[in-house]
């Protein structure tokens, strides 16, 4: 997160603060139905361009059938999706297309950032592909591999899934979004530039992703707030 | 690091090249001191260098009285270190069954030349990538732009050897640029007028109604573009009067990067092309490295590879015909032909370790012998696989709602096929008869028992069928090849291509230097070049490689066939409605992958 968006959205933490104490068990009640619901009817967005779109394809197929944990709906309009699977390799090209779609999807989101090139550019450090998609849009879910099997796509659904538990509806601090962040890459110019060094976007990825610890992150449950 | 140059004449000059090839002396003959030199390359093929200047004469000449009706590949080649900027044509003639080369030299700044497209439609975009990654200029081209990376883009052309790899300005600077692009103004009507061949906007006034045509964008991030691909289409109510596909947003850089890395380091690259079949890449690459040695594979090595094509060939076919069939409203032939393809993807695995990025295949052999049993495996699903096969053509030969969509759409005629470059099945599908496999067989195709199905229509319903009866083909070479497979080593016996086995390294002081070597310098491939070509699932699948001695390529040309078919897709289309732009996209089999590169 960058230091704009936290000041922007500190007035409304405030207020909500206030206001815990007093709906505390409506709060949580909230929680539990809603994070239930949004859970098991998690609508996928599959925006699949390369090798991994045919893993993914197979995890939607007869033998994986992703359909089991609710993502029946594979919804190629971001305007009713609330998972965005980035599955391959995206180009500077594709990256205003990827940011649009990512705007337009409604609140609440998610992002997987499915196989090797997607999460780092993979083996293809050239002119011509984005260094992580996380330079431009915030990434939830890291699946390695290349392209990574069906079960590590399924993996991943299963771990926005468990993050959702841990979500408070009516704490909008999860999903705070600045208008004005709208269009433009998710990070400074200068942590683009650290995490495209040669060799070095690989190890970063926690700090990317807005988490304060830089432990490596094994399960779900491993996750801190 | 400092891009690879090349010092010194690349390929032998052979002065008795002329009196071997009659069509070669004829146009010498002709054109006299158009005919800069005659060269041979790796495979012994001519190779005519051309003055610039004449070079839309000497094509002609050739299309028109040497029979030399297809046009391959149009492509840059820099060597760097002084030398000049070269395009290269590759020509092929389906009357002699014959290959030609083509090359003109030009200057580094300002390199124009006569446009081809006059003589062959197939070279609109083929000339248009020249353009893109060289900068040649193509005059008399009626749509130059570039087209795999963004319209504005400044950094200059990306081929080139003074390019860096990895871009001329810094990551922060590239995404900037790229998220500064406003959305509308690549969406807008404008950009169409720039694009456009087929002039007005406005339809004519009929009967006191002023009509206008409509702009219908489809894609980049479509699920019926298969991958990401953008058309923009011009309707006149619901017909298309125009259709311009957009491409590139998947592009990579592949022949970049391959010219950064050693001979052997480009083969994961190649699966990462074709993802839908990727060991036919992995095979197609090697091929053409050991062209270049000059090297000949075990003929355990053959078998095994004609083994791995023709179960790519299945397993690339399987998902067209599922995808196809979504796309047409069937679901049903989607997840049978899935539930074949893990089945392919299970022998993947068995032999590489990976599902779907093989890289199974080395110069000089393949990565491992196969295990145990696993030709059994395989005779397993040869003999089971055609149940699945019927099955799907109960679903869809007969049904009215398939035939109707596909019988009489995006027809075309042999002759049309052949000017706009198709390939491969939808080329057969045309009527033409031009399988790599038959016309210049290598593997020893020739020694296998197979037909080459033919269409009559050339359109969506003949590709399907065609595709349908090369599955039973291919099944027909796997049954063969699974009785003949020989006993004996996989890989060839030669230590400066292949790496010595561990009790070697360990136990004698040859077997460790030439690990030594090969590790630390590299495989060398002699100074040449090599334009080698088989058939993928899609169409000829062609490798232009230039080699100077060193470890890593000079030039690595993938020539996809799937990039020549998407190029017909607008003559296929235009007049017909737009429901059908969907079948007709989908049942020229593309991988985007593959286009973009």
């Amino acid at each position: 997160m960058s230091k704009g968006s936290e000041s922007a959205g500190s007035g409304a933490r405030s207020q909500v603060e206030t206001e815990i104490p007093r709906n505390w068990f409506i709060a949580k009640l909230d929680d539990l139905v809603v994070n239930w619901a949004r859970r098991g009817s998690l609508w996928p967005m599959p925006f699949g361009t390369a090798c991994c779109a045919i893993e993914m394809m197979a995890a939607a197929a007869s033998k994986y059938d992703m359909a089991r944990y609710g993502m029946e709906r594979m919804g190629y309009t971001p305007r009713q999706a609330d998972v965005m699977i980035v599955a391959g390799r995206v180009s500077y090209k594709m990256a205003p297309v990827m940011r649009r779609i990512w705007d337009q999807m409604p609140q609440p989101k998610w992002c997987i950032s499915m196989g090797a090139c997607a999460s780092t550019g993979g083996v293809f450090d050239t002119y011509t592909l984005m260094q992580g998609i996380d330079t431009v849009v915030p990434v939830d879910v890291y699946v390695p591999g290349c392209p990574p099997r069906p079960e590590g796509l399924l993996y991943a659904l299963l771990m926005i899934q468990e993050k959702i538990k841990g979500e408070s509806v009516i704490d909008p601090r999860s999903r705070e979004e600045d208008p004005e962040r709208v269009g433009k890459p998710h990070l400074t110019p200068e942590e683009i530039e650290h995490i495209a060094e040669p060799f070095g976007n690989s190890t970063f990825q926690n700090r990317v992703s807005g988490l304060e610890s830089s432990s490596p992150i094994h399960r779900p449950g491993d996750r801190k707030e | 690091m400092p891009p690879r140059t090349v010092s010194g004449k690349h390929m032998k000059v052979r002065a008795d090249a002329v009196s071997e090839r009659p069509d070669v002396a004829d146009v010498v003959a002709r054109f006299g001191d158009a005919i800069r030199s005659i060269e041979t390359d790796a495979a012994g093929e001519p190779v005519v260098n051309v003055d610039p200047e004449r070079s839309f004469e000497v094509l002609e000449y050739l299309r028109d009285s040497q029979g030399y009706d297809m046009l391959k590949d149009i492509t840059g080649l820099d060597l760097g270190g002084g030398h000049p900027l070269q395009v290269v044509y590759q020509l092929w003639s389906t009357r002699d069954s014959a290959p030609l080369r083509l090359k003109a030299a030009l200057p580094h700044d300002n390199p124009k030349l006569e446009s081809a497209f006059g003589l062959w439609r197939a070279s609109d975009w083929l000339e248009r990538e020249a353009y893109d990654m060289y900068g040649v200029i193509f005059e008399g081209h009626p749509d130059l732009r570039r087209i795999l990376m963004p319209e504005n883009y400044e950094e200059g052309y990306p081929l080139r050897k003074d390019f860096p790899l990895r871009g001329r300005f810094s990551r922060a600077e590239q995404t900037r640029l790229a998220l500064s692009r406003e959305m509308e103004d690549l969406y807008s009507l404008d950009e169409l007028a720039v694009s456009g061949r087929s002039g007005s906007r406005r339809a004519e006034p009929d009967e006191g109604l002023e009509t206008q045509n409509m702009i219908l964008n489809i894609g980049p991030q479509h699920p019926a573009t298969h991958g990401v691909l953008r058309l923009v289409c011009e309707l006149d109510g619901e017909t298309i009067v125009k259709c311009t596909p957009h491409i590139g947003y998947l592009h990579t850089g592949f022949e970049k990067l391959s010219e950064y890395r050693t001979w052997n380091q480009v083969i994961p690259l190649t699966d990462r092309m074709d993802y839908l079949a990727p060991m036919l890449y992995n095979i197609g690459y090697a091929l053409g490295v050991e062209e270049l040695l000059g090297i000949e594979i075990t003929p355990r090595c053959k078998v095994i590879r004609v083994i791995c094509s023709e179960l790519n060939r299945v397993l690339s076919h399987l998902i067209w015909v599922g995808t196809t069939a979504i796309d047409i409203g069937a679901m049903t032939p989607f997840l049978y032909t899935f539930e074949e393809r893990e089945r392919i993807y299970n022998l993947h695995e068995a032999y590489a370790g990976a599902r779907m990025t093989t890289s199974v295949s080395r110069v000089g052999g393949m990565m491992a012998d196969v295990p145990p049993g696993w030709l059994d495996s395989v005779r397993d699903f040869v003999e089971t696989f055609p149940n699945t096969l019927d099955e799907t053509e109960r679903l869809l030969t007969q049904n009215a709602i398939w035939v109707g969509r596909t019988q009489g759409v995006g027809a075309i005629g042999a002759e049309d096929a052949l000017n706009v470059g198709a390939c491969g099945p939808n080329l057969r599908a045309s009527g033409v008869a031009y399988d790599v496999r038959k016309d210049k067989p290598y593997l020893d195709y020739e020694t296998y028992d197979f037909d080459v199905p033919i269409g009559d229509h050339g359109d969506v319903y003949d590709r399907y069928l065609v595709r349908m009866e090369e599955m039973r083909q291919s099944l027909r070479i796997l049954e063969q090849a699974l009785d003949r497979v020989p006993d004996g080593p996989i890989n060839v016996d030669d230590p400066r291509v292949i790496l010595p086995p561990k009790s070697q390294v360990m136990g004698s002081i040859d077997g460790m230097i030439s690990h030594f070597k090969l590790v630390m310098e590299g495989l060398k491939v002699p100074a040449g070049e090599v334009w080698s070509s088989i058939e993928s699932s899609k169409g000829e699948l062609g490798f232009y490689l230039v080699a100077d001695g060193g470890p890593k390529p000079v030039r690595c040309r993938f020539r996809g066939p799937s990039f020549m078919n998407m190029s017909t897709l607008p003559c296929l289309v235009e007049g017909e409605l737009i429901a059908d732009l969907i079948a007709v996209n989908a049942s020229i089999d593309i991988v985007l992958g593959e286009i973009d590169r």
